[in-house]
């Protein structure tokens, strides 16, 4: 049968009177991958899904396979809705019928490992974190402290902040590497940030 | 025989007087001669006619046109068209009929609607009064449409869809959209179905008049950090601070003459055929334009957002799981990233990285957040209707995140 349709194909594709004027040139071209063609069509025939089947129950029912995109912001999350919102009745039946906390928790976390939160910097620890960093900054940086106090670089910063002579110099060194770059890396770097700043905006 | 045509030299060789600007002088000697009632009969005519009494043509079509071409000097000493011609302008009941309003507007009102404050600096003829009371009306539909629909949208975002719907320029590109063209000059003289406004002299900056009109205390100071709340309290409806004043001298431009018609036109509609007119012109002409309000959204930190709400309301921590991926080793891979609260889901983003797609993940959980909107939407001016049901108190929200 597969035969029968290429052959009926063919003499259409030969004569290049009946196509528009446009496919004249790409005629030649098209006639090339004439013997994938049942390659192809064998590849594109997908099984439909298993919604679309006649009869899944012998009642009738709705046929619901949304294409695959982001979900609607307008659709606001169950957990969002207030107490008294009927939404939120109507929906605990679906999610309660699927066991998906099982799911959920087999998904991978985006980071390796949820780093663990300790607690146990002392109100003298943190003194002590304010006077090494204030008497050498240099040796004392954000880095070494956290390594030391077993603590993140984030707190080190919310706890205390670099001596201005310490900001000088590190602006100093940064503008001495950044006189360094070409054009090509420097607009890089800018449209990386032009790219972050539109993830804010949804784009 | 061919007619001599007075008209056109009436108008260049016979200038029309300076009128001057002063109140007192216009209630002296202007409130005479100009009339806002259409009954009462013009005393241009009458000094018209009195005038040609003395001259006897036979030609009673030259006699026609003669009068008519008086009658055309003598509305030249006018700032604005008189109140007659507006019955006479095919663009006016053009424009009547196309924006289908309530015939109980006459078209005398809406040729007002069309006269802006630096045209005719009379405030009986011009359309301040219709403007003021027009953008309160806007204003207070678009508000109350814009809060009960959305109850948790953040303040910036609240401004920005006001702008959007009820802005100057949404108002100008109406206005250009209902084919109201604009009159090169006012005068007396000009159809009264066209927009009259004085124009801005070219090369002035507008934006460099001082800010006289702002209440808020050390506006000078520009360099100070200006609080969103802050905007409710001194600034206007949009979060802008407030013009100051136009003076009597100055034009203005043309965006801003197109708004002040459209909201006389609704100030207008309202005072001849009540509120019920006036919320379907506005929900006809307003509402009905589309605005994506997810799209007036911009966040820099969302997942720090995130966080803080749900510490807030007391959901779990949100963590960010891999949903599905591909060609993670490749140029192109594609990530999709879930923000799940406990065993919810709050939002879904897919990104080239895995920061991307986390940080649009917590972008669109806020989204979720913030576009709440309740079901079966009342506003409270809804009540105003005949046989109304009992109000039900509307959704109020706690108010957006502060980190």
């Amino acid at each position: 049968m597969a035969t029968s349709m290429a052959a009926s194909k063919r003499p259409f594709l030969t004569l290049p009177f009946l196509l528009p004027s446009w496919s004249d040139s790409i005629t030649l071209g098209s006639r090339r991958y004439q013997s994938s063609y049942r390659r192809t069509k064998q590849r594109l025939r997908v099984k439909p899904d298993a919604s679309f089947g006649s009869s899944n129950q012998g009642h009738d029912q709705i046929i619901y396979n949304p294409p695959s995109s982001a979900p609607s912001v307008y659709h606001t999350p169950s957990k969002f809705l207030p107490s008294n919102d009927v939404r939120r009745s109507m929906r605990t039946e679906d999610t309660a019928t699927v066991n998906a906390t099982s799911e959920i928790n087999e998904l991978p976390n985006v980071y390796r490992s949820d780093p663990e939160r300790k607690y146990h910097l002392t109100p003298a620890d943190v003194e002590e974190i304010r006077k090494l960093r204030l008497s050498d900054p240099m040796t004392w940086s954000r880095h070494k402290l956290a390594k030391r106090f077993e603590c993140s670089p984030l707190f080190i910063a919310l706890v205390c902040e670099a001596s201005p002579e310490k900001k000088q110099i590190q602006r100093q060194v940064l503008e001495a590497v950044q006189s360094q770059w070409g054009p090509k890396r420097r607009m890089a770097r800018e449209d990386r940030k032009l790219r972050r700043e539109a993830w804010g905006r949804d784009e | 025989m061919k007619r001599v045509q007075l008209q056109r030299w009436s108008s260049t060789v016979l200038s029309p007087r300076a009128r001057t600007v002063s109140r007192l002088h216009q209630h002296l000697y202007g409130a005479g001669s100009r009339c806002q009632s259409t009954a009462s009969p013009l005393q241009v005519d009458s000094n018209a006619q009195s005038n040609l009494g003395d001259a006897s043509f036979e030609d009673v079509e030259l006699m026609k046109h003669v009068r008519s071409a008086h009658k055309r000097k003598g509305n030249l000493k006018y700032p604005s068209p008189p109140v007659d011609a507006a019955i006479n302008s095919a663009k006016l009941a053009a424009l009547h009929a196309r924006l289908y309003l309530p015939s109980r507007l006459p078209p005398q009102t809406l040729a007002r609607a069309l006269v802006d404050a630096s045209a005719d600096p009379n405030a009986d003829f011009n359309n301040e009064s219709l403007a003021t009371l027009g953008h309160d009306l806007l204003t207070y539909y678009t508000t109350e449409h814009l809060l009960c629909t959305y109850p948790r949208l953040p303040l910036t975002v609240i401004f920005a869809a006001m702008y959007a719907y009820a802005g100057p320029k949404t108002l100008a590109a109406m206005a250009r959209e209902w084919g109201v063209e604009h009159a090169s000059l006012p005068g007396g003289e000009v159809d009264p179905g066209l927009l009259q406004f004085r124009r801005v002299e070219p090369g002035t900056d507008i934006d460099a008049t001082p800010n006289a009109r702002t209440p808020r205390p050390y506006a000078a100071q520009k360099a100070w950090r200006m609080t969103v709340t802050s905007k409710i309290f001194y600034d206007d409806e949009f979060g802008d601070a407030f013009k100051g004043p136009a003076t009597s001298g100055e034009g203005v431009t043309a965006e801003l003459a197109s708004a002040t018609f459209v909201r006389a036109v609704m100030g207008a509609i309202y005072l001849h055929a009540g509120r019920p007119a006036a919320k379907r012109f506005f929900e006809q002409h307003f509402l009905s334009r589309h605005l994506n309000i997810s799209e007036l959204f911009n966040f820099s930190q969302p997942a720090r957002d995130l966080a803080r709400l749900c510490a807030r309301e007391n959901f779990e921590p949100p963590v960010a799981r891999i949903i599905s991926e591909t060609g993670r080793k490749s140029r192109h891979p594609v990530f999709v990233v879930g923000i799940f609260s406990g065993q919810d889901k709050l939002g879904e983003g897919a990104g080239a990285s895995l920061i991307e797609a986390r940080e649009r993940a917590a972008l669109s959980a806020l989204k979720g957040w913030y576009l709440y909107s309740p079901l079966n939407v009342r506003v409270p001016s809804s009540m105003e209707e005949e046989g109304a049901a009992s109000w039900k108190p509307v959704y109020v929200d706690l108010g957006e995140v502060i980190v």
